[in-house]
């Protein structure tokens, strides 16, 4: 039998040989397919990773730690338990957890009232340990005057350009946050600017307001309380499996309600559905780039069959069976196909990673910078590697090999050899 | 050895009936025939008396529309497709009237390829068809491709194929009707000594008449029945 496979796969070889322009400039159709998959992939990939790595940087991480109640409330009375907080910790030194975290930062998230002179706004107070945040956060690489929080800083605040605009601020000026304490009642707090940050994305530009955890400890009687703990993976393919692993170690809190872990997909179903959409229609783009590309082969290859109908018919007057034929012409679109497809996608990955590897600017392309779902669309687009989308693009050109040839390697099955032998004079 | 003894082939009453636009053709009418080994035989009448019809019927390439067909004692009615395609592998060796080689395969290669399907050592396969080739002249032309070889030495070279594997029975479907006369002789010598020689059976469709006059057994067809059987020692 392998021997036979063997015979058939030396003639369809020689057959694709012997057409070597037609099988070329079909190959070549899946060659450029298969280069501009791995071009497209890796790149939507890096997009969405910058997405993703920009927006949970200046949030609350891949995956957070937090008591239920607090994603609506958003108030200090849903603050993590101590106990729970322990337990996390605990869990996130744990040997098999901490080697995925890259860092773990304390967070006390409030909505509050931010007023000078010029008038009040909503805003955004993010209590924060500055020494883990500066590491968490790219806020702090957005400043655009004075300094982020240091840990000696007290009644300090880093704010954003767009609130000490409308509040008429500058680094140094005082005023004053508002919010509800941990026992009920309103407070205030006088705080001094210390560092204004522009991160382009005007909700953020235009509400938040990080301070010293321990300041905020002080004014709200909450002590070293956070209401959550912000988590940053080494790879963003990590964090369902952290998330699912943190939640088999605070099963305890979780089951109680004192606890969830959520990842940023739930956190930001804004950001997750961008992604989607975003990948939905790289899908798109393919599936009719390849549908175009596989009615091409469908075409040729059922040419080439139709135009060997009396080889065929020699074939099986030899003794091939009607499914040996069809495997010849199964061999000769798979090698067409897939291992054009092959070498399309070795080709997009070297391209991508060789040229584009420490980035493509894109810069040119857009004047203004621009943001949604808390986003900031970055000029410079750092393929992603995946070795599941190679395995993913490898099988789609197979798969789309196998389709492509199956149904003139069918009508090969289906030649009556009397009839293809026939000799009309 | 039993197998000797049964025929190459046997047909009995076997019927081929076309449907073509609710019109019946009767291509083969109730053939009863008996071919033993080593005969030489052509199947001779006007041109859609049935003689195609009768090899293909023989060959396993068409399935009659009633009666039987033996290849070595082996009921080709009863045969799935599969086991027809191994039959046709093992017993039969079919030679057409043109365009029998592979194009993208060379002569040696053509005249080896039932071995090679039928998993044969490269050694024992070269040698038995470089022997061959010298036998009928062939030598030298191993390595040429089908449109490098003129007509005759193209035949000669699919008749080479049809015997490599030592078949039960050759099928010959008007070989020499593309060939001039020189052509044709030369092939036609080629295949009685290989009959001779090498005791291979030949059936032939033909309504060449110099095939028909070196034939040691000659039917004649007409509309799809026998109506002369002549055997004659020449
Ligand atoms: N596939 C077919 N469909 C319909 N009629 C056929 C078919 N094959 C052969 N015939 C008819 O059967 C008859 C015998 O044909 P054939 O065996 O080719 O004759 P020969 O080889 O003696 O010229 C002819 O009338 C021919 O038209
Ligand atoms: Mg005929």
């Amino acid at each position: 039998m392998s021997k036979r496979f063997h015979v058939v796969s030396r003639l369809a070889v020689r057959n694709l040989r012997r057409n070597l322009r037609r099988s070329v400039l079909t190959s070549l159709a899946m060659i450029i397919g298969g280069t501009l998959l791995m071009m497209s992939l890796p790149l939507g990939d890096g997009t969405h990773e910058a997405w993703i790595e920009s927006a949970v940087r200046m949030g609350g991480g891949h995956v957070t730690i937090q008591s239920p109640e607090f994603r609506s409330s958003r108030k200090i009375d849903d603050r993590l338990p101590a106990d729970v907080r322990v337990a996390s910790r605990t869990a996130l030194s744990r040997a098999g957890i901490a080697e995925r975290v890259l860092i773990a930062t304390p967070q006390l998230t409030l909505g509050g009232l931010a007023s000078s002179a010029a008038g009040a706004r909503p805003a955004q107070i993010v209590g924060v340990d500055p020494a883990s945040e500066a590491r968490f956060t790219i806020l702090d690489e957005k400043v655009t005057e004075g300094r982020y929080l240091e840990p000696e800083d007290r009644l300090a605040a880093y704010v954003g350009a767009g609130l000490v605009e409308s509040l008429e601020l500058k680094v140094g000026s005082r005023f004053v946050v508002t919010t509800q304490d941990a026992e009920g009642e309103i407070a205030g707090q006088l705080l001094r600017v210390v560092g204004v940050f522009r991160s382009g994305v005007p909700e953020i530009d235009e509400s938040l307001i990080h301070i010293p955890l321990e300041t905020a400890g002080e004014w709200l009687h909450s002590g070293d309380d956070v209401t959550n703990i912000a988590i940053l993976v080494r790879q963003s393919g990590q964090v369902e499996g952290l998330r699912r692993d943190l939640g088999r170690e605070l099963a305890g809190p979780i089951e109680v309600g004192a606890a969830t872990v959520m990842g940023w997909r739930e956190a930001m179903p804004a950001l997750d559905a961008a992604v989607r959409i975003d990948d939905f229609g790289n899908y798109l783009f393919q599936g009719i780039l390849f549908t175009i590309i596989g009615l091409g082969i469908v075409n040729t290859v059922l040419m080439s069959v139709l135009h060997r109908y009396r080889e065929f018919g020699v074939l099986q007057a030899l003794g091939l069976t009607p499914s040996q034929t069809g495997t010849l012409v199964l061999i000769e679109g798979l090698i067409l196909t897939a291992l054009s497809g092959v070498v399309g996608i070795a080709l997009g990955l070297f391209i991508t990673f060789y040229f584009w590897g420490d980035g493509l600017d894109i810069s040119g392309m857009w004047d203004e910078e621009w943001s949604f779902s808390g986003v900031v669309m970055e000029p410079v687009i750092v393929p992603y590697f995946r070795v599941a989308r190679v395995i993913q693009a490898l099988a789609f050109m197979f798969a789309i090999g196998v389709l492509a040839s199956l149904y003139p390697a069918y009508r090969a099955t289906r030649i009556d050899v009397a009839e293809a032998m026939k000799f009309e004079r | 050895m039993t197998e000797e003894d049964v025929p190459a082939v046997r047909t009995g009453e076997v019927w081929k009936v076309f449907e073509q636009e609710a019109e019946e053709v009767k291509a083969v009418q109730g053939v009863s025939i008996k071919i033993e080994r080593g005969e030489f035989t052509a199947l001779a009448g006007p041109s859609g008396s049935g003689k195609t019809t009768l090899l293909n019927l023989i060959g396993g390439l068409t399935r009659p529309t009633r009666g039987r067909v033996w290849v070595a004692g082996h009921d080709l009615t009863e045969m799935s497709n599969i086991q027809l395609a191994r039959l046709r592998l093992e017993q039969v060796g079919f030679v057409f009237q043109a365009y029998n080689l592979l194009p993208v395969l060379t002569a040696m290669e053509n005249a080896e390829f039932p071995l090679l399907l039928q998993g044969v050592e490269d050694a024992e396969r070269h040698e038995r068809v470089k022997e061959l080739f010298e036998r009928t002249g062939l030598s030298g032309l191993e390595d040429r491709r089908p449109g490098k070889l003129s007509g005759g030495q193209q035949q000669r070279v699919a008749v080479v194929r049809a015997v490599v594997a030592r078949p039960a029975l050759v099928l010959a479907d008007e070989p020499t009707a593309n060939l001039d006369s020189r052509s044709s002789e030369a092939l036609l010598d080629m295949m009685l000594e290989l009959n001779r020689e090498l005791g291979t059976t030949f059936v032939f469709a033909t309504h060449d008449a110099r095939v028909m006059e070196r034939s040691r057994r000659l039917v004649s067809l007409v509309d799809g029945s026998i109506v002369a059987d002549e055997s004659r020692e020449s």
